[in-house]
């Protein structure tokens, strides 16, 4: 071997070394800029995608895009009604836990947010969302459906965020089966690439009651997803050496993701103390 | 000696293309892993010091573009099925290191090195078999780390199928590459030299 060539390895060695040494931060500062480096040729791509399907497309019918939007405008208009019903209902609900000095939940903050690009990698499940840091979006927030958990947000970047999704192993959510007392984590398969691949609740009671159809919701105690997101139903009940283990059918159809919501938790304040009384 | 920096170019290129690759839905979104597929390439047609520096950027970008996010783990949350770790932030922790693609990437074009007298006098049978040969290695590998750091040998049904799609792409691509790499090696002048260990096959 040459001396030139051994004096590249050793120079090889020693950068490849300098790279293990990164720690996590520097690792997301350099996964976040080449996500914002390579961002234009991902929204290029999306789009050049977008365009190839509605090509694809049957012809839209005038009169029925005119009718879908007056169904959308009564939809509308339904939702602001539900909101401001809402909002006063979350005012009243304030305002009894001032009173009774219960510790009020956290508020938190939903971004809307376009799917542009599905599945990227090797073996991960995940998915990019044309939202980013510049959109109020931080890591590992919860990114959910109108029907229930996604996933959560993993690499940001000004303007995008990867997601990875619930099938993934990475992914693993703090939950709880309906009418039971029983919690569990909820866990995608290893390089499950199915379209729509099973989760596993384990550390489940051995014996437990648990019926096929059962909802599996976020029990919130793991630190990330906030309590009562629908995950799954239950398909079967397994009996493992130590635990048992729940085979769950995601609720969310993955492959048919366009519009997702990204939940950002906000910190709570505190309550004003309220003026202390004094004795007459 | 325009060859060295027009492969760099080049192979920067190719993880801009890359996103505009759609993976196959029948085949488990199988796809053509082009920077992967020109590093391998391209390590047949430079010299040993050259494949380093493309290894280096081919491994160094592929995992910061590729490599799922790590997460930090978060104080204070209680550790409730006494997994040892934080359930929901923990499950980071056991992601393949950054910098692993680099290892893989060294060691793979340095087995694609053997192949370089082949690749000078015009044959590329053994040349595009190899390629396949190192995305089928290369993506083995990484699946058995992330078994060996997570536990449970588990080889899911659509793994297997997917793992020779992304092969049998990486091959059907590799000619095309090879034969850009012989241009370019025309264009710049660019002759390939074999200084590795000793070649003992005449090659007819």
């Amino acid at each position: 071997m040459k001396k030139f060539n051994i004096l590249a390895l050793l120079v090889f060695v020693a950068g490849l070394v300098g790279v293990f040494t990164f720690d996590t931060a520097i690792t997301r500062q350099i996964q976040s800029r080449v996500l914002s480096l390579l961002s234009p040729f991902i929204h290029s791509s999306a789009a050049m995608q977008n365009a190839a399907e509605s090509l694809t497309e049957p012809q839209v019918n005038a009169a029925e895009v005119m009718r879908e939007r007056d169904e959308l405008r009564v939809q509308v208009e339904r939702g602001r009604i539900v909101q401001q019903k809402y909002n006063q209902i979350i005012e009243e609900n304030a305002k009894l836990r001032q009173i009774v000095g219960f510790q009020q939940a956290a508020p938190f903050k939903m971004t809307a947010a376009k799917v542009i690009r599905r599945r990227s990698s090797a073996f991960w499940n995940s998915l990019i969302i044309d939202k980013g840091s510049l959109d109020g979006i931080g890591t590992d927030s919860p990114v959910i459906t109108s029907v229930g958990l996604v996933g959560k947000t993993s690499i940001l970047a000004p303007r995008m965020t990867e997601v990875i999704l619930l099938t993934d192993e990475m992914c693993r959510v703090s939950a709880k089966v309906e009418g039971t007392l029983e919690q569990g984590i909820l866990a995608g398969e290893r390089a499950a690439l199915e379209v729509r691949p099973e989760l596993h609740l384990r550390f489940l009671s051995r014996n437990a009651n648990i019926n096929a159809g059962a909802s599996i919701y976020s029990s919130g105690e793991g630190g990330i997803f906030p309590p009562d997101l629908l995950l799954g139903r239950v398909k079967r009940f397994e009996n493992r050496e130590i635990s048992g283990e729940a085979i769950v059918e995601p609720a969310v159809d993955f492959s048919s993701l366009d519009h997702v919501f990204v939940i950002e938790m906000q910190a709570v304040v505190p309550a004003p103390e309220p003026p202390a009384t004094t004795k007459p | 000696m325009l060859f060295h920096p027009i492969s760099i170019i080049l192979l920067l290129l190719t993880f801009m293309v890359q996103e505009f690759i759609p993976g196959l839905e029948i085949a488990q979104y199988a796809t053509l892993f082009l920077p992967a597929v020109f590093f391998f390439c391209a390590s047949v047609a430079a010299p040993f010091s050259m494949m380093l520096v493309l290894a280096f950027i081919t491994g160094f970008l592929w995992d910061a573009r590729h490599l799922q996010g790590v997460t930090e783990s978060m104080a204070g949350v209680e550790d409730w099925f006494g997994t040892g770790e934080d359930s929901e932030l923990g499950a980071g922790r056991h992601s393949l290191p950054f910098g692993l693609s680099i290892v893989l990437f060294g060691m793979l074009g340095s087995l694609m090195q053997g192949i370089r007298p082949l690749f000078k006098r015009g044959r590329l049978e053994l040349p595009v078999l190899m390629v396949g040969v190192a995305t089928f290695l290369w993506l083995l590998t990484q699946f058995f780390i992330i078994t060996f750091l997570r536990g449970a040998l588990h080889f899911p049904s659509g793994l297997w199928s997917k793992m020779i799609t992304d092969t049998l792409l990486a091959m059907l691509a590799s000619p095309l590459i090879f034969l850009l790499l012989y241009s370019l090696a025309r264009v710049s002048s660019y002759e390939i030299k074999y200084d590795g260990l000793r070649y003992r096959f005449d090659g007819r």
